[in-house]
Order: C-alpha cells, then structure tokens, then sequence
C-alpha cells in the first residue's frame, strides 16, 4: 500500500499537497523565516545581550525608541476612539457622498508612505495652508515637532481600527438596542453599555494593527518629523543612520529592541482580548 | 379622539438628528485635515507652475529609470507572492495538519515587522560583510545594492497581502466541490484549475491589487536595501524623496502625483470589486 | 457491482469515529446507513468514495482490493449533503464536468456530452434548466442536478450523503420515490446516509443501523422493525 505514515498530516485524497506546502514552506523560509533568524543570531550569539543593552542604554537610542513607542501611541488612541465613531457614522448614518468618504478610508492603505509625507508636510509646514493657520492663531508649530510625528502616525493608522468595526456594527442585532430602550436605558446608556463593549474587540484588535504599523513607521514620518536627535528622531530612522556609518551592531541591537517591545504590545493586547472576549462570551 | 403628534416619537435605534449631524460634521472634518487636504496637495504642488513644467520633470532620465525599476520590481515580487499566497491557502485550508496556527502567525509577521527593519534583514543576510553576500558580490550576482535586494525587500513587506485575503475566502467556501469535482474524474490540476481558481478569482485579484499598490509604494525597506544609486537603484519613492531632498518640489510632487493616481486606481478598483463581487470576498471587506 | 467492507476502522487524530466495521452489500441493493449524528455513517461513506482513508481494513469492489484507489479511480457518483455544485457554471456545464475532465482518448465528442446531459435533464425531469446557474434553483432542483451530475460519468456506484437533509417534508416525499425510480432504472448499487428512520424504512432495500461508530445491526426494513437485535436499534427505531 502506498505510504501515509506523514504524521504531520491527516490522510486525504486532496491532491497538491505536496507542492503547496513545498512552495509554501521554502518562500516563507527565505523571505521571511531565515532573515529573521540571522538578525537574531547576528543579536544574541554574535553580539549578545549585554552588547544590545549597552547599545539601548544611551540616552540618543533610548529617546528615539519613546518617542516611537510614544507617538505610536497616542496616534493609536486618537484612530482608536475616532475609528469608532467614523465606524458608527458610516454604517449607521447617510449623507452625500458617504460611499466615496467610506473608499476614501483605505487611502492610507493604498497611498504610498512617502507621498504622505510629502504631502501632509506640505500642508503642515510653517508656509502650508494648515501650518500657517495652526501657527497664526494658536501659536502652534506642528510640521517638525512630535505633534507633526503623530499627524503622520495618525494618518498610516486611520484604516485599521475603521475596517475591524464596521463589520462588528453591521451584524449587531437590532432587537438588542431595542430591548435596551424598552428596559428604560436612554440612548446614551445603551450605548455606553451595551453597543460599545460589543464593539471592543474588534476595536482593541484594530488598535493593536494600527500600532503595530505605526511604531515601526518610517517613509511617512521622516518628512514631516524633523529629525533632531533627542527629540524628533524616530527608532528606525536611528537604525538607518547608523547603517550608514556601518555600526551594524548598532543597528541590529536597535531593531532587536524594536521588535522585542513590539511583541510584547501585541502580545498584552491579545491577553486583554482574550480577556474581555471570555468575559463576554462567544462573541 | 386626539391627534397624535410624533414630536418626541423616534426610533429606539437611532441618535437625535443632532448628535448625528455633528457626529457626522466632526468625522468629515477630521477627515479632510487628514486624508482629503494632504490628497490635494499633492496635484497641487505638482501643477504649482503649470501643467508643462510638471510632465517635464517626469522626463528627467533618473525620473524615467526610477519609473522602471518601480514596474520591474512590481511585476517580479508581486506575482511571486501571488502563487506563495495560492499555495498557502491551498496548503493551510484544504489539509488538516499540525502547527497550521504557528504558520498562519508566521505568515502575518511582516505586518509587525518596522520597513526599516526588513530592509536591515537582508543587509545582515546578503551584505558584503556577511559570508553569504561576500561569496555572491565575487561571482557577480549582488544581492544588496541591487535589484535582487530590492525585490526581496519589497516580497517581505508585501508577503501576507494574497495569502491574507484568500485563506478566509477558502475557508468559507469550503471542500466539497473540489470533492466533488474529485469523484467525477477531476485530476489535482484540473479541480484548481476549473472549480477553484474561478471560486477565487476575484479575490485573488483583490489581494493582488492591494500587493502591488504597497510593492510599488514601498519605501523604508527599499531604502535600506538599496544604496539609492542614482539611476540604477532608486525606485520611484526613493526618488521622490531625493527630488524633495534638492529642493525640486514640482519634481518630487510630480512623481508623487503619479503615485497617488496609481492609489486613487487602486481605491477604484478595490471598492468596485467590494460593490459587485461582495459574497466573493473574505467577509471583513463586504461592507456595502 | 457488490461492496465488500472487511474491517475498516478510521481514526481522526486520538478519537475513533469507525471501529473497525464489516459488511457486504450486494449487487443492485439499494442500501440505507442509518444512525444519529457522529455514529460514523458519513465517514463510512466517504471512505467507499475515496474521499477519506481508513486507518485499517480493506475495500473490496466486485471482489477486487479497492483500498488504495484513488478518488477519480473509484467512479462513485457522489452527492454530496451540500450538493456541492459548482456555483460559478450552468447546470449543463456542472452535469458535462466529469465527462469533460475525462483523458482525452475516453472523451465523447461535444455532441455527445449534449446528447447525454439532456438525457440525464429528461430523466431528473427537468429538461428546460440547461442555462441556468446553481443559485438559481430550488433546493429541491439543486438536488437532481447533483444526481444527475453524478450519474453523468456513468458510476460503479451511487453514494448519497444525507440526500434529503436540506429540503422541506413535501418535497423530500417526492424526491424519495425518484431517487427510488432512478436506483430501479440504473440498477446501481445505491448507498445512502440518512438520519431518518422513516425514510430509510420506505426507500431502502438494507437498513444498515450504526452508533458511536459500531454497526448496531443490518437487515431488510420490516425485519429490523420487528426484531430489534440491541436496546439502541429498538429505541432508535421507535422515535
């Protein structure tokens, strides 16, 4: 009889497994699987961990990956609460023009990074149409400053937390809200209570995607950020920089720490996730 | 009898007409700061001395070579990862195997990983220093520095586009009419061929398009990679910014236009295929 | 052409869903496997289609070893319980698939796959719906196409997974008497998988009872009705 003691697999008479999961396996392999296994040799058997510290802990690095993890961040909570609400508007309200403003959502997706940046430095410069307003009235300077740093962060996460909760508000069962008004909650109460936190993992996981990207973001924030050391240079461009003096340990150790704090983000917001979907039930 | 007046009256689903206006109002405003304005500005920065002027500078010849470079690596990388997407849905959706959840996360990882990051990965893997790459600059075949890197860069940022979108099509349509085709006579290739590969079609063509609008889009991992020599390894985002770097904004803004054309396609195309083939796509785009 | 089934047993991962089974069935018997969900009944028949593997034991085609046959080798025309038509082709293009795939020595000549699937449109009793799409269909019409794909490629053998699961009362009663009318005509040994005892009582020639992946007993209708062989075929039975 012909061999099935692959254990890795159950039997079937499906053909082709052979060849997708070869081509499968081998590309991952060498796009994505030794890459990164050579960053972290080169890291922690070639340099080791006390050589990555000693890099991360000098105050050029240690400002450039807070400022980072920082303008990740509040640009995350701003997409967090505004994807909701643009979420909520989108499948809940009409107005002229809805399905072109919805379209307009991906544009981030589809935009390339250094065409935002060009682009919203062109307007939030000092000289640009909302620089000059920001700067006349309020005495702002946004473009080259971390508020700059956030606008573009803003921007390449606008999609994420948007397209995670517009399906989730779509399937919401109407008798839900309506039993809700009926048991004498207002408006604001059923939402508070009921609709939002049916809405929140779906918003948390757009919000782990957005941050996610926007830590590691480069093409669109580099424009628009400045780049002063200590206080508008982001962790990856500090990695560039230093590929370009050639300090490669430099550069691994900066990247290992970007990933490894990225990891953990994630990683915490899966718990918190898992969390509230066990709290909630199957949803 | 007493007129019933419907003043207080309205649905237990909706907000007052109100908080919908200005919910509505705050959402596109914040909408045109962010998306609409920086859009615009980007045609309007390129046509700031005119029409003639801006069409020029796309003539420039390290314009022209960035325009290649950007369709060379664009039609190399992405029908690479469109059959690694194929075969990774075919391989984590048709079979039931051990260690299919570590793969499909190993499959996502790039969309965590810093463009920078990966670019750093295959400077490690195939720079000059590195054994590997030292032993491939001396028999001619650069990785780094060179269109290898550069496709290679760009598969890595662009990997999980296809195969993302095609896993969760499969899943739902499920195996039995690959089955079926099976018991009627079918071969392997002749069940892809005629029952899935129309079953799927349109969301291959989905995923790809979102794959090739980032491949030719992408910046920091190419930037890394590829040393931006002038004329031979700038693609056409490394070139907007050397362009805007010399202060030649109309140059810089040009390209730049040409790219947003090819995102405001991209975007077309994208919601035409949500609109007309919505039951044909993963059920995280069917919002229409 | 009679089946023969020598101590297959089928195991998903740790948990057993065959022990190992035996039966024969007999040339031309139309043949009921019948039993509550998760006693096996399905994985059975897949194993005769092809479409599973078992973990041990051997099936016999008309006295041949047939285990190792692949699924295109077996000629089973497989209905599946979703139907499974292909949704993207016509009812004729789904009906001409298994002729169409065939190698090309084998193949009839276009005119001659139009001639049969008409035939096979006649004999499911729906001849105008040739052009039509899957999705636009009942799911009774659903159904007969299915067949009609099936017998399409001139099977050994028909196997009918849950046939009438997904229709309502009044059209199941109807599509059972053609099920029942095409077995008689083909004269094919006829498997089917039903978890309704009056159904498998007024269509089948052999009622095969299973649960938990064990044949409970096998015998003609009005036998197993009147003698009970274990307290699950009685109570099973009497539901």
């Amino acid at each position: 009889m012909t061999s099935r003691t692959l254990s890795l697999k159950a039997p079937t008479p499906m053909p082709g497994w052979g060849l997708s999961f070869g081509i499968m396996l081998s590309m991952l392999s060498v796009v994505v699987l030794i890459p990164m296994g050579v960053l972290l040799w080169r890291g922690f058997v070639d340099f080791g961990a006390a050589g990555i510290w000693e890099v991360i802990n000098r105050p050029r690095v240690w400002a450039a990956l807070e400022l980072s993890f920082r303008a990740a961040l509040v640009a995350s909570l701003f997409n967090l609460v505004f994807g909701v609400a643009l979420a909520w508007v989108l499948v809940r309200y009409r107005f002229p023009g809805k399905r072109i403003v919805d379209a307009a959502v991906d544009l981030p997706f589809a935009l390339p990074t250094a065409v935002a940046g060009i682009a919203l430095t062109a307007i939030y410069a000092p000289r640009g149409v909302f620089g000059a307003f920001m700067l006349e009235h309020f005495g702002l300077r946004i473009a080259y400053t971390e508020i700059g740093i956030w606008i573009a962060l803003i921007f390449v996460g606008l999609p994420f937390v948007v397209r995670t909760v517009q399906p989730v508000i779509e399937e919401i069962d109407r008798e839900t809200e309506e039993v809700s008004a009926t048991l004498g909650a207002s408006r604001l109460r059923t939402i508070t209570h009921v609709i939002l936190p049916m809405l929140a993992p779906a918003a948390l996981t757009g919000f782990a995607l957005a941050l996610a990207r926007s830590v590691g973001e480069y093409g669109s924030v580099i424009f628009i950020a400045g780049n002063l050391p200590n206080v508008t240079e982001i962790a990856p461009l500090l990695i560039v920089i230093r590929l370009e003096e050639f300090d490669y340990d430099g550069a691994v150790a900066i990247a290992i720490a970007m990933l490894a704090i990225s990891f953990a983000l994630l990683l915490a917001i899966n718990l918190i996730q898992i969390w509230s979907r066990r709290r909630m039930g199957a949803v | 009898m007493t007129d019933i007046t419907p003043t207080r009256w309205r649905p237990a689903t909706t907000e007052p007409a109100l908080v919908k206006w200005s919910l509505t109002g705050l959402c596109l405003a914040v909408l045109t700061v962010l998306l609409f304005a920086p859009l615009i500005a980007v045609f309007d920065e390129a046509l700031r001395r005119g029409w003639a002027f801006a069409l020029a500078s796309l003539g420039d010849p390290d314009a022209q070579s960035a325009i290649r470079l950007t369709l060379v690596v664009a039609a190399i990388s992405v029908p690479l990862n469109a059959a690694f997407g194929i075969a990774a849905a075919w391989a984590i959706t048709k079979f039931d195997w051990r260690g299919k959840a570590w793969v499909i996360t190993l499959i996502d990882l790039p969309f965590s990983v810093s463009p920078v990051v990966a670019g750093l990965l295959f400077v490690l893997m195939f720079g000059a220093n590195s054994a590997l790459g030292g032993w491939l600059v001396a028999n001619g075949f650069p990785v780094v520095f060179a269109v290898p890197g550069i496709v290679l860069a760009t598969m890595f940022i662009t990997f999980p586009f296809v195969a993302r979108e095609l896993i969760p099509v499969m899943l739902e349509q499920g195996r039995a009419e690959e089955e079926a085709a099976l018991t009627l006579g079918a071969s392997g290739w002749r069940t892809f061929l005629t029952v899935t590969l129309p079953n799927i079609r349109w969301a291959l063509l989905y995923g790809v398009l979102l794959c090739n609008a980032r491949a030719m889009g992408e910046f920091g991992a190419v930037a890394v990679v590829s040393g931006k020599i002038r004329g031979q390894t700038t693609t056409m985002p490394l070139m907007i910014e050397m362009f805007y770097n010399e202060y030649l904004s109309v140059a810089a803004f040009t390209m730049a236009s040409v790219l947003a054309l090819l995102a405001l396609v991209t975007l077309t195309l994208k919601s035409a295929l949500e609109w007309r083939y919505a039951d044909q796509l993963a059920a995280t785009h069917r919002h229409h | 052409m009679n089946i023969e089934i020598e101590e297959i047993s089928k195991a998903f991962g740790t948990t057993a869903a065959l022990h190992p089974v035996s039966l024969s069935i007999p040339s031309g018997t139309l043949v009921a496997l019948l039993g509550p969900s998760g006693s096996g009944k399905t994985t059975l028949l897949r194993i005769l289609g092809g479409l599973e593997f078992p973990s041990a034991g051997r099936v016999l085609f008309d006295g041949a070893d047939a285990t190792g046959l692949t699924v295109q080798e077996r000629r089973a025309g497989f209905v599946f319980q979703s139907y499974a038509l292909f949704r993207h082709m016509t009812v004729f293009d789904n009906i001409a698939y298994g002729l169409r795939a065939r190698p090309r020595k084998t193949r009839p000549a276009g005119p001659e796959i139009a001639r049969r699937v008409t035939r096979l449109l006649d004999l499911i009793k729906l001849p105008d719906i040739g052009a039509r799409y899957p999705s636009q269909l009942s799911g009774g019409q659903r159904q007969r196409v299915a067949l009609a794909r099936a017998l399409a490629i001139e099977p050994r053998m028909l196997l009918l997974d849950e046939p009438f699961g997904a229709l309502d009362a009044r059209v199941r009663k109807e599509l059972r008497q053609g099920l029942r009318d095409i077995h008689d005509t083909t004269g094919l040994t006829t498997v089917f998988v039903t978890h309704d005892q009056e159904e498998a009582m007024e269509l089948a020639d052999l009622i095969v009872v299973m649960s938990m992946g064990r044949i409970e007993q096998v015998g003609r209708p009005d036998d197993i009705r009147a003698r009970p062989k274990t307290p699950f075929v009685r109570e099973f039975i009497s539901a």
